[in-house]
């Protein structure tokens, strides 16, 4: 069936008028901030307290951006008799970003989960010397990095996590039921608010547990890795630390 | 050259009978007119005069546009509307366009052409006055004692023109179209002759290049031109 | 002296309006050639919608250096967009936007002819410009102005020749004062003819090869800047503007309308050529651009033909029903 001469171009001019009916697809930019995907690279913020001075990431960038000077402390020893321990502390730790390729090897290589992708772009400058940043900008960026977006249902457990469980669940078969119920409660608590709902959802989308407590266990890390960025006081000692250690695993996944 | 001498002839003697330097009548009073048309007959002559002296090509075609703007505007002076119009159109719209057209297809260097000049230029200059002295006696001595009324109804209305070019001039006419629509036949027979000794080549080409990448081999195979058109059946 | 204030004052609106006009084309198009493409076009300049954008252009073209290449021939190179523009501002003269003698700059006795005539000089503008610019892509972009110009005038003519067949005049109120609805259909080849022609005459897409981009940059204005680029652009909006109002009032009635012509018939006649206008900034975004030798082809096999038909057709039925 030939179609009848100058249909095509009849359609053609349909398109365009039905196009010019309907909304626009522009992001009004610098009145509306652009919605962003939670993995954007946009700037490479340092989390400081996970940082050793191990250099590998200056080592692996292809751009030599990455400048790090540090010094060796001795730490007197912890107990009356005891041997003195010495650890590096970080002097300087500054990106060129106008160096950097925003190739994210740093990120990938880091072996104790300092360095982080933010979406944060506008930090563009009128000279290019300033776009080298030290260590307070880069730690400023650091609290701007969104929580990893939740696994997808039915997704392989994160290999902390099952860990984690695993030892839970050791735990509470060597002890009393008793024992576990307050251990959960104080991850629930350090869950609160906003992330309960992801948490939630994830119990319904998962497979049944066969107890509350490990349940608990699998809902508390992801939570506890946003309660790091709502908090951003240094805090060296306990959650953030296994909280963004699920972070890698998850990109290996995707 | 000639438009020149026609000025002079036509503007001297005012068709009112008022000397030029008498006082003026208002806007665009006959005299004003007068003046107009004297001042627009000499840039007209200038124009032309430059165009054929200058030795640079595109400047002479655009000194042309001037001569025979500066012509319609006469016609435009003596209420020949039509005509004027007819002028611009044809002359400075089309036969200037068509002309600089050649010129910068073949030829048209930026500053002077050493060759725009001609060893013939005096023969030529007696030509041109034989011809334009010519023209302007036999005009005089035809309209000797004719005189355009300007304050009357205009005389070469598009309305006058059509009526008395289909009334009383319509055999003339009609052969000169017969005339022209010869000398289009014969100009199309002519390109479509000399392209049709040796189109086949390029025809065949034409139409494998569409067909097949196979087309150098095919070019001169006697078969060639009938290969592509199967592949287009049969797709 | 009450009549040279007239003459004063009517060159003063058609001055305003050659003024004004193009620029609401212009900025039309920016916005609705925005929006077909799914985008929103210029927002920011004056606050609102972006409305003085092209008062913003002026002003920076405006500002921009005045160059002339070394090799240019001078004074042609800067004559080109006075020798473009101005014949745009003479049509506006003659185009009349309502009845009487009070809506048209000037009435004129061939005013088909007038319009015509005057519409072709404006590409001697293009032609100068490419040939004096020293530049190859420039000297290309003239030559097609000018292939372009001599197989699409014809057509033109012959559409307008037709209508004015039909009306038994070629003063342009005349026409207008003529016209009855069923022209519309009677005439339709010739209005569609005389559009298209007028389009490639203008080289407005779908027919810019003149200025094709990808193969010759901008054609006979590549060398040009500032305030005289400026001035060529200006050219094609007017021009525009003409085209519309010529096909409003040669072939789409001007005036008339199915209510309110006494008084308001200014307002058809506006409207009409609005409506053309958003149709020439439409085609533009739907159609890509003829190559050339098709754009040759288009003209003598399809339009010149097509109006030959409508002049046949006018004589027939002009003589059937007197």
């Amino acid at each position: 069936m030939a179609p009848i001469p100058g249909s095509g171009l009849a359609k053609g001019l349909a398109v365009t008028l039905r196009t010019m009916t309907r909304k626009t697809v522009t992001e009004q930019y610098p009145d509306a901030q652009p919605d962003l995907p939670p993995r954007t690279r946009g700037v490479i913020g340092l989390f400081e307290e996970n940082c050793t001075v191990c250099m590998l990431c200056a080592r692996e960038c292809p751009d030599w951006c990455i400048y790090i000077d540090s010094h060796k402390e001795t730490v007197p020893a912890a107990t009356p008799g005891g041997r003195e321990r010495s650890r590096n502390v970080l002097d300087r730790f500054a990106i060129d970003f106008s160096l950097c390729m925003y190739c994210g090897i740093c990120i990938e290589v880091c072996p104790f989960d300092a360095l982080f992708w933010s979406p944060e772009f506008e930090y563009a400058e009128t000279d290019i010397r300033e776009l080298t940043h030290e260590r307070d900008k880069l730690r400023e960026w650091m609290w701007t990095v969104p929580a990893p977006p939740a696994l997808d249902p039915g997704a392989e457990e994160p290999k902390e996590i099952a860990a984690a469980r695993k030892t839970a669940e050791k735990l509470a078969a060597q002890q009393a039921p008793p024992v576990t119920e307050p251990l959960a409660d104080e991850q629930a608590r350090a869950a609160e608010g906003p992330t309960r709902a992801q948490g939630d959802s994830q119990q319904q989308t998962d497979q049944p547990r066969p107890s509350s407590s490990p349940t608990s266990g699998l809902a508390g890390p992801p939570s506890d890795r946003s309660a790091a960025d709502d908090r951003p006081q240094p805090d060296p000692s306990a959650p953030a630390q296994p909280g963004t250690s699920p972070r890698p695993k998850q990109e290996g996944q995707e | 050259m000639t438009y020149a001498l026609a000025t002079a002839v036509t503007a001297h003697p005012g068709p009112s009978g008022v000397p030029l330097a008498a006082a003026a009548h208002g806007f665009l009073s006959p005299t004003g007119v007068e003046i107009a048309f004297l001042l627009v007959g000499l840039l007209t002559f200038g124009a032309a005069l430059v165009t054929v002296t200058t030795r640079q090509l595109v400047h002479a075609a655009l000194w042309l546009v001037v001569a025979l703007g500066g012509l319609a505007v006469e016609y435009l002076l003596l209420t020949a509307e039509f005509i004027a119009w007819v002028q611009v159109l044809i002359y400075v719209g089309s036969v200037v366009v068509l002309l600089l057209f050649g010129l910068m297809l073949t030829r048209a260097p930026i500053g002077r052409s050493p060759d725009a000049d001609s060893g013939n230029r005096w023969a030529a200059l007696a030509v041109a006055v034989a011809a334009a002295a010519a023209l302007v006696w036999v005009v005089v001595d035809a309209f000797r004692t004719t005189w355009i009324d300007l304050d009357g109804p205009a005389a070469g209305s598009t309305e006058v023109t059509g009526a008395s070019l289909f009334q009383h001039w319509v055999l003339p006419f009609e052969a000169l179209s017969v005339l022209l629509l010869a000398a289009l036949v014969g100009a199309i027979v002519l390109s479509r002759k000399a392209r049709a000794e040796k189109s086949s080549p390029p025809v065949n080409s034409r139409a494998s290049a569409g067909g097949s990448p196979v087309v150098p081999e095919s070019r001169n195979h006697p078969s060639g031109g009938h290969r592509p058109t199967e592949q287009e059946g049969a797709r | 002296m009450n009549d040279a204030l007239d003459v004063a004052l009517r060159l003063l609106i058609v001055f305003v309006v050659f003024l004004t006009f193009p620029l609401i084309v212009g900025q039309t198009e920016h916005k609705v050639m925005a929006h077909m493409q799914g985008r929103l076009g210029p927002m920011y300049a004056g606050g609102f919608h972006g409305w003085a954008q092209l008062i913003a252009d002026g002003v920076k073209f405006a500002q921009k250096e005045d160059v002339v290449p070394a090799g240019a021939d001078r004074r042609i190179f800067q004559l080109a967009p006075a020798v473009a523009l101005l014949p745009y501002l003479l049509v506006l003269l003659a185009i009349p936007i309502g009845p009487g003698e009070g809506a048209v700059g000037q009435v004129l006795d061939a005013g088909v002819f007038f319009v015509l005539a005057v519409m072709g000089v404006g590409v001697l503008g293009s032609l100068m410009a490419g040939w004096a610019s020293a530049n190859k892509f420039s000297l290309l972009g003239g030559l097609r102005t000018a292939a372009q110009l001599l197989s699409y005038e014809l057509p033109m003519l012959l559409a307008a020749a037709s209508v004015a067949m039909a009306a038994g005049t070629v003063s342009l109120p005349g026409i207008v004062d003529a016209f009855e609805w069923w022209w519309l259909p009677w005439q339709i080849t010739g209005a569609l003819v005389f559009f298209i022609a007028g389009l490639a005459e203008l080289q407005r897409p779908p027919f810019d090869m003149p200025v094709a981009d990808s193969e010759i940059i901008f054609g006979a204005y590549t060398e040009y800047t500032g305030l005289r680029f400026a001035l060529f652009l200006l050219a094609e909006y007017a021009g525009i503007v003409v085209l519309c109002g010529l096909t409003t009032v040669l072939f789409l009635g001007g005036w008339h309308g199915p209510w309110g012509a006494d008084g308001l018939g200014w307002v058809w006649t506006l409207l009409k050529t609005a409506i053309l206008a958003f149709v020439v900034i439409w085609l533009r975004v739907t159609y890509p651009r003829l190559r050339e030798d098709q754009l040759q082809k288009f003209s003598w096999t399809l339009l010149v033909p097509l109006s030959l038909a409508q002049i046949a057709l006018t004589g027939i039925v002009k003589v059937v029903i007197s």
